[in-house]
């Protein structure tokens, strides 16, 4: 049997042929290109249950699909989400709460005070592995007053609850959700309250979220945002450069003024409430104070953001960021290599006699930071102070401080997206937290009572004669504020946040 | 038949036990390592004292064979513990890895193969023709000494920056829903019959499968080679000249078919390699195998994932090994005798 095609009949079939790819492609291109945003993200989010893993770089997504109790503007200022009004205790004992009325999860559930106890107390107490068990250990109870209202209340005075409800892991979670499907099945298909829902998730490839158009809040103006998920730093210039993403952050420090070139891409160093610095012992080679400000002296900050950061890196002589509470604008640590080698030689020791220490640093946890560990040792060197660098690994961090086994100096990154100092000194310098590598009793004796003062400028105001007297013991030796790089199709704006938060919900296409 | 299946059942028996050390050995070395996984497993503010309950919860303060009975004990019941980052079962996130690791090898495999036995045919065609002999010789010792996560990174340059031409990142275009049927997207997208989401996932392997493909294929370029030297002085190949056969003839129905079998044994080896390999170009490409997991893994000292991880790639080598000696036997009936 044969089938007898003539010309015109073959040239209609290859017509329909062509229409129908066209309309597969069309079919699948449903968001013009004003409607949808490309971002190119680092890391993959730990999980989809907010309250379970502490990981700073996946709070820019969270805060898309969940709310937190409280916000912060771009410059850091506590603002009102899910909850309107807050009211902490004078002996900081309860923190009163009333939450808004107009919120639905995504699946239609209203959000209630009940959520709000579940999220920060029952699911604590019921066993869930979420990190928030530590961060809100304090909470003794959460009464719930009415659907609108409630009260935390504290086995101690909790003078941060505040920022805490605006920090890593506070998000609120629909109880009802939670406890039909479990948690593990709640993480798999998670259910917030947030501007956009989860449409897609690829574990380690792809987060793909849809605007919640019965969102209580400001509606987003891009409808979808993807995000690729590239860790490698390489492929994100590259996916950036070649317009396969939209926007990307924490590209090479040298690749932003290359890239600045490029017709269609804005490329920006923007600092951030991170801090770079040298976690110090209070023994060993560091336990004489002359030996320790000596090696603070010793260490040209300039040079090193001029080096490493193109300049933007701001030095710093407090542990804080400028434009927070604590910081001391006026207060300097000077570059003094003069004094340095004063001091070192009231202690006996000089460039022929160097006092010896071991340093450590990470390779690869943050830009540039063996570079800037091989740049100190060398300035030290210049003064008398003779380091020995090893490497770590950021996760023996922790184990090694345990152990009281960190060198007596550790090239260290600390991230506060609250600003608020007791998570930046409080933290990082507290003998008895893990962050901390000095132990000494002076320091920690001058902190504990801050933790409990729940007067805010009282607060304030310990905190920066904290801050001062850590730099003139030599306990610890902050160093630079770090920097975000962001590389941006100019006609894609976004909303710079003190804190380096990069919200898709607050970018528009011009 | 019946040698093949001897063969299987042989290979499966010892795969056994080639495991079972293999597990060991990974469970001692990883508990070795000077890494607390109870502290990694709590947040930074965690106490000491929390640390140490969740150590004992996590029963390594028992002794190492103990702790090892116990794994495998889980283990034969399918269970590989649960992630430290990401606090959910090992078997899901492997399950959800592994068939993308695999379809990029096999892909890769594919490429190295084409290449490889294109190459090695011309190597030999090539041979003792002045200038062009040593001229591919050395060309394929310059392709040898290229990495492959060298070649990705230059494949990325030109084929996705200079010019445009294919995407660099993922599996799929963002506007594609992946779709979940076996795991391997490119089988996947023809099972939905979705033609152009089966065009667009192969545009995204290209790259990263080409950058492993064309880094193993010089090995079995000059093997190959090496092996069609070794045949083409045997008796059969003069005879077949003297009857007067083409040397094309020749070359395709007597050298290539018994220089294959070395080949063949090399080809299961570099598998194992190249399945290796994955890791780095996953990595590059931001390919969602279990390399990228690995590589996190031991970002973050997440051992329970690095225990399965490798022995994921343990089976899959020594899967991949049995079928290459299968068909090894396929293709020489002397090995069929019982």
């Amino acid at each position: 049997m044969t089938v007898e095609m003539d010309r015109r009949t073959a040239l209609q079939m290859l017509a329909l042929a062509a229409g129908s790819t066209a309309l597969a492609g069309s079919v699948t291109d449903a968001f013009a290109a004003g409607d949808a945003a490309t971002i190119g993200w680092p890391s993959d989010v730990p999980s989809w249950d907010p309250n379970r893993r502490f990981t700073p770089d996946a709070q820019p997504i969270y805060k898309l699909v969940f709310d937190q109790p409280i916000d912060q503007d771009p410059k850091l200022k506590l603002v009102p989400k899910l909850l309107t009004k807050w009211q902490l205790a004078p002996d900081g004992l309860s923190l009163d709460v009333e939450l808004r009325d107009d919120v639905t999860f995504h699946n239609g559930d209203k959000m209630t005070a009940d959520d709000f106890r579940y999220t920060f107390f029952e699911r604590i107490k019921a066993g869930h592995q979420v990190d928030t068990k530590n961060s809100w250990r304090k909470v003794k109870d959460i009464e719930v007053q009415s659907p609108t209202k409630a009260r935390m209340v504290f086995s101690s005075p909790a003078p941060t609850a505040p920022q805490w409800l605006a920090f890593l892991g506070s998000y609120i979670v629909s109880k009802k959700y939670f406890e039909s499907v479990g948690p593990e099945a709640a993480a798999q298909k998670p259910v917030g309250t947030g501007p956009y829902k989860l449409a897609d998730y690829q574990l380690n490839s792809r987060i793909v979220l849809e605007r919640n158009d019965a969102y209580w809040g400001p509606k987003p103006k891009i409808k979808r945002i993807t995000f690729e998920i590239i860790k490698d730093p390489s492929a994100r210039v590259a996916a950036v450069q070649s317009g396969q993403i939209d926007l990307t952050i924490n590209v090479p420090v040298r690749e932003v003024a290359r890239l600045n070139k490029e017709p269609s891409l804005a490329a920006e160093l923007n600092p951030m409430t991170r801090i770079i610095l040298l976690q110090c012992r209070n023994d060993l080679g560091f336990a004489d104070d002359n030996v320790r400000l000596a090696a603070h002296h010793a260490i040209d900050k300039a040079a090193l953001s001029k080096a490493f950061y193109g300049g933007a890196a701001v030095p710093l002589s407090v542990v804080a960021t400028p434009g927070t509470a604590a910081y001391l604008p006026d207060f300097k640590f000077a570059y003094d290599p003069k004094l340095a080698t004063e001091l070192l030689k009231k202690s006996g020791f000089g460039p022929s006699k160097p006092a010896t220490i071991k340093f450590a640093s990470t390779n690869g946890h943050f830009p540039s930071d063996f570079d800037i560990a091989r740049a100190i040792q060398q300035m030290w060197k210049k003064v008398g102070i003779e380091a020995e660098i090893e490497t770590i690994e950021y996760a023996k961090y922790f184990e090694l401080n345990r152990g009281s086994k960190l060198p007596e100096a550790t090239l260290y990154s600390w991230d506060n997206a609250t600003g608020d100092p007791e998570i930046f000194a409080g933290y990082l310098l507290s003998p008895k937290l893990p962050f901390s590598a000095w132990k000494g009793a002076e320091v920690g004796e001058k902190m504990a009572p801050l933790f409990n003062i729940a007067d805010y400028d009282k607060r304030i105001a310990g905190w920066r004669d904290l801050n001062k007297f850590v730099i003139e013991k030599g306990a610890t030796i902050p160093l630079l504020q770090s920097v975000q790089t962001v590389v941006r199709k100019k006609t894609l704006s976004y909303v710079k946040y003190e804190n380096g938060w990069i919200l898709a919900d607050h970018m528009s296409w011009t | 038949m019946s040698a093949i299946l001897l063969l299987v059942v042989r290979r499966a028996a010892v795969s056994v036990v080639i495991l079972a050390v293999v597990s060991a050995l990974l469970f001692c070395m990883l508990r070795l390592l000077p890494v607390d996984a109870a502290a990694m497993s709590m947040p930074p503010t965690a106490t000491i004292a929390e640390i140490e309950a969740k150590r004992q919860e996590m029963g390594l303060d028992l002794p190492l064979p103990q702790q090892y009975a116990i794994w495998l004990g889980h283990a034969l019941h399918g269970d590989f513990g649960t992630s430290i980052h990401f606090r959910r079962s090992v078997v899901s996130l492997v399950a959800a890895t592994l068939p993308a690791t695999i379809e990029l090898a096999l892909c890769a495999m594919v490429i190295a193969s084409i290449l490889g036995i294109g190459g090695g045919l011309l190597l030999f065609h090539m041979r003792g023709r002045w200038g062009l002999d040593q001229i591919l010789d050395t060309s394929s010792i310059v392709l040898l000494s290229i990495p492959e996560f060298l070649w990705a990174l230059f494949f990325i340059l030109v084929f996705g920056v200079m010019f445009e031409a294919l995407p660099f990142t993922g599996r799929l275009s963002p506007e594609f829903q992946l779709p979940v049927v076996t795991g391997f997207l490119l089988l996947d997208t023809l099972l939905v019959g979705r033609l152009d989401m089966f065009w667009d996932a192969v545009k995204h392997m290209l790259l990263p499968a080409f950058a492993l493909g064309i880094a193993f294929s010089p090995t079995i370029m000059r093997v190959l080679r090496s092996s069609l030297l070794d045949v083409y002085q045997e008796d059969y190949i003069h005879q077949a000249r003297l009857r007067g056969q083409p040397e094309r003839r020749i070359l395709l129905r007597h050298g290539l078919k018994n220089a294959i079998l070395p080949t063949l044994s090399l080809m299961g080896v570099q598998f194992g390699f190249l399945f290796g390999g994955t890791l780095l170009v996953e990595v590059i490409y931001s390919y969602p195998g279990l390399g990228n997991l690995m590589v996190d893994a031991v970002r973050n000292a997440d051992l329970p994932i690095i225990q399965a991880v490798g022995l994921a790639y343990c089976v899959v080598v020594l899967i991949i090994n049995t079928v290459v000696d299968a068909c090894y036997v396929v293709l020489n009936p002397r090995l069929r005798v019982a």
